[in-house]
């Protein structure tokens, strides 16, 4: 399958979620509804659509870690002459790995991707949890601490002259996903966090 | 009042655990960590990866830089000179990579030159039955001062008729982990590497079929040179 095949497929997820998450997506989560009925919260939409995000950024990190193993074997998975070109990046062994534990950028993205979606799901299943604040900005300090990771990674595409969109799609969703915990922060500095509840009347 | 704050942290690990949200964060770990292993999983039955580097069977540091070959300098790219598709049967004769790291000041580098300069003729004329090897030497500064001149007038002292690869900053010799000259390093088509003269036991090279090390034997004083590097291993798996 081409490369940009597989990519779209990450990013239909991506904005899926990045949608469900805006005001707009409240008709889009009626068909979750009757299955998940948090949903039929502000709450619950933005908590749906922060798990689309952080799953779709686990999957494209995963896709470039394999890029970079089949890089490592000689194969070519997603070069060209173009400015796009991922396999002069993720190829490259001066900049595929990170300088502090030398693992692979892909690695790196599927556990925070990870960690992000463990906050989520926690948040979403106990909302009114005592430690949810705690998460929110737990969610909220890993995406901030991802930007300057963002910004290294973005200075070696500069630097090589090359733009690698496997990587971009992977550095947007955190950036999604600090908005999304930013929202989740602003929700539970509200009464609208659960409106049944004033914020003072919380456990 | 530290240790105080220790225990409080700790008290609130500890309530973590055992509070009524606690299955709600052991749940989501489980979904998560099924998710985290499923992925990495796929990743590892669907490749099989090797690690950079010049050790036998990694594959080689690319490197650019600029290259006199006799008329000028033109920029150079190792990784032009590889075959990825290249593999131990391929009915195709790609070339193999004889890569030496010399200092034009180093006396065994200078003693060396001219059996050197005679290896990168007769590995690729008519009569060598292997597939043909492309010499490359990357000419670096670890003993005195050099300059691009020293190279030109090297090369042409030598009669060396292949590239001479301008590495007077030693940032290639860093990324080959060479820290003496000569060093010697004979690559596969596709970028792996067959032969080390730095490896410990350099009486041992890199097997493609068999993806392991393999001895080069026939040598009584265990030490082998370059020649006897491409002499066995380009004819390895031949006949096969």
């Amino acid at each position: 399958m081409n490369e940009y095949a597989i990519l779209s497929i990450h990013g239909a997820i991506i904005l899926f979620g990045a949608f469900l998450m805006t005001p707009m997506g409240s008709g889009i989560s009626s068909m979750f509804h009757s299955r998940y009925p948090s949903t039929t919260t502000r709450r619950g939409q933005v908590l749906a659509g922060l798990m689309f995000v952080c799953l779709g950024g686990f999957t494209v990190s995963a896709q470039t870690l394999w890029m970079h193993n089949k890089l490592s074997e000689g194969a070519s998975v997603c070069g060209g002459d173009t400015i796009l070109n991922c396999d002069g990046l993720i190829g490259n062994t001066a900049y595929n790995t990170d300088p502090l534990l030398d693992q692979p950028w892909g690695l790196i993205g599927m556990v925070a991707f990870t960690l992000l979606l463990w906050f989520v799901i926690t948040i979403a299943k106990e909302p009114m949890s005592t430690e949810t604040p705690l998460f929110i900005k737990g969610g909220l300090g890993a995406t901030v601490a991802g930007l300057p990771v963002i910004a290294l990674l973005v200075s070696y595409e500069i630097k090589e002259g090359l733009i690698c969109p496997f990587c971009t799609v992977a550095h947007i969703t955190n950036v999604i996903a600090l908005i999304g915990f930013f929202i989740l922060f602003k929700m539970y500095e509200s009464d609208n966090w659960a409106p049944e509840l004033k914020k003072s009347s919380r456990k | 009042m530290h240790e105080n704050g220790i225990g409080k942290t700790g008290e609130k690990m500890k309530s973590m655990l055992h509070d009524q949200d606690a299955s709600a964060r052991s749940d989501a770990g489980i979904i998560v960590m099924s998710m985290f292993f499923a992925g990495l999983l796929v990743v590892a039955f669907t490749t099989s990866p090797i690690a950079s580097g010049t050790q036998i069977g990694e594959r080689a540091p690319f490197f650019t830089g600029e290259v006199y070959d006799g008329n000028g300098w033109s920029s150079f790219e190792f990784e032009d000179l590889l075959d990825t598709s290249w593999t131990w049967n391929s009915t195709e004769e790609s070339p193999w990579i004889a890569v030496e790291f010399l200092d034009t000041d180093c006396g065994y580098c200078k003693q060396s030159a001219p059996d050197v300069g005679q290896w990168s003729e007769m590995y690729s004329t008519e009569q060598w039955p292997g597939p043909d090897v492309i010499f490359i030497a990357v000419a670096v500064e670890f003993v005195a001062d050099s300059s691009r001149a020293e190279i030109i007038e090297f090369r042409s002292q030598y009669n060396n008729n292949f590239g001479y690869v301008d590495d007077l900053d030693i940032s290639i010799a860093k990324e080959w982990d060479v820290s003496a000259t000569p060093s010697y390093f004979l690559v596969q088509p596709d970028g792996i590497v067959a032969w080390n003269s730095n490896q410990a036991t350099n009486s041992l090279g890199w097997d493609p079929k068999e993806e392991a090390s393999t001895s080069l034997n026939g040598f009584d004083d265990g030490y082998v040179q370059l020649n006897e590097a491409i002499e066995q291993l380009t004819m390895l798996n031949r006949g096969d």
